[in-house]
């Protein structure tokens, strides 16, 4: 049936967890891609046939014409899809550049395209210029302030890190009261965790 | 940034404070809310930031100069706390605009008002995502689809206008509240709904109805 896998890969993206990529579908995906390349040769032939019968390809209303416009309309629907999937995937990863930082763990860039990993390299890069042409940076500071100090457990074993203005032992399960915008960096990369409950 | 941080401190430190606390707080408190409320990009408030950002600058100063003459902790960490949060509220204030760049890049890069409303640096951003968008979608979709097809803006050679542009839904409710008395307001183009507005009052309406209003300051988003 034509359109299938195009709204296969949607309803994936419909059933998967908010911000949570899955693996590219490239099965599908470019299954959706030969679709579209058939169709179009469908079109096309049958575009050649209303000619070779002599007749006027805009006024002609007969069979061909409808097939025609079937394989149009099949074809700008997968468009959508693909783009629709692709496009809802760019958004996930720009979201996870404010989530997750400029490098992504493992784990998620596994489930990227090639050309995805590319577009998130680049953004980022977007993203640093414009926060070093304003030289303030957006990427602290994501929940409103309670308090200026937090109580931490480091759950990394950093080492000897400056921290402020002070050099700290960082090691494994330490606890440390640091300064809000100081720790945040270190959470926001897993290595450390609030205990102050908020 | 709170009015009750200046107990024990010298006048002309009570000064700076009061100037502060009446005006550009709450100017940006204010744009912030009505950024996160508005489903499209507001005008950038140029000025507004700039000075938020000097007044950061000498907050950060006073702080520092506080923590090294030894003054009390308890001062020293009021203001700390005053200091960051005014600093959530001027980065929360970019990031969301930086988000709905983002989110509707294409949309407001085509639309010269929209753009008129964008910073400088915010325009740049916006120029190089766009682009990076579209490197993105041209590499993985719209190569590998048939000659008349490819377009980025519309579902194929033969659409008339732009089609695929993803564009925030104006006609999404907001709560709003009048700054003044606005009287009578027209909520649509029929002049089926009329509202009087009250100073003060709070109402839930569509934004589409109300834009002009925000946009002319008349009414504030909450």
């Amino acid at each position: 049936m034509y359109g299938k896998g195009a709204s296969q890969l949607l309803k994936e993206l419909s059933s998967s967890e908010p911000g949570q990529l899955k693996n590219f579908n490239t099965d599908i995906f470019e299954e959706v891609i030969k679709e579209c390349i058939t169709h179009h040769l469908a079109l096309q032939s049958l575009m050649r046939k209303i000619q070779e019968e002599g007749l006027d390809i805009q006024t002609t209303r007969n069979a061909d014409h409808f097939g025609a416009v079937i394989h149009h309309l099949s074809l700008m629907r997968n468009k959508r899809c693909l783009m629709a999937y692709v496009y809802h995937r760019a958004e996930i990863i720009q979201s996870l550049r404010w989530k997750v930082g400029p490098v992504l763990p493992e784990e998620i860039q596994e489930k990227l395209k090639y050309s995805e990993e590319e577009y998130f390299r680049n953004h980022s890069a977007a993203l640093m210029e414009y926060i070093s042409e304003l030289d303030l940076d957006l990427t602290v500071d994501m929940v409103p302030p309670k308090d200026p100090y937090i109580q931490v457990r480091v759950l990394d074993d950093i080492g000897f890190a400056l921290v402020g203005d002070q050099s700290l032992n960082l090691t494994l399960h330490s606890m440390h009261f640091l300064k809000r915008t100081d720790a945040e960096q270190y959470i926001s990369q897993g290595l450390m965790e609030d205990l102050s409950g908020s | 940034m709170a009015s009750g941080s200046e107990q024990g401190l010298d006048t002309a430190t009570e000064d700076y404070d009061s100037l502060i606390a009446t005006t550009d707080v709450e100017l940006l408190k204010q744009a912030w809310r009505n950024e996160k409320a508005a489903p499209e990009i507001l005008q950038f408030q140029a000025s507004l930031i700039q000075r938020s950002r000097e007044q950061i600058q000498l907050m950060e100063d006073t702080v520092e100069e506080f923590t090294e003459n030894g003054t009390d902790p308890l001062t020293v960490s009021l203001y700390q706390m005053d200091l960051d949060r005014t600093q959530f509220l001027l980065r929360s204030y970019l990031r969301i605009r930086l988000q709905k760049i983002e989110k509707y890049m294409i949309h407001i890069s085509r639309t010269n008002e929209l753009w008129n409303r964008l910073s400088e640096q915010e325009q740049r951003f916006a120029k190089r995502c766009t682009d990076d968008m579209e490197k993105h979608l041209k590499q993985s979709v719209l190569s590998r689809l048939p000659y008349g097809y490819q377009s980025i803006l519309k579902q194929s050679i033969s659409s008339e206008e732009d089609d695929m542009v993803p564009e925030p839904q104006l006609d999404t409710f907001v709560f709003c509240k009048s700054k003044g008395s606005v009287g009578a307001f027209q909520l649509d183009d029929s002049g089926d709904e009329i509202v009087d507005l009250v100073g003060d009052d709070l109402y839930v309406l569509r934004y589409k109805s109300i834009k002009a209003l925000v946009e002319r300051g008349q009414i504030d988003l909450v």
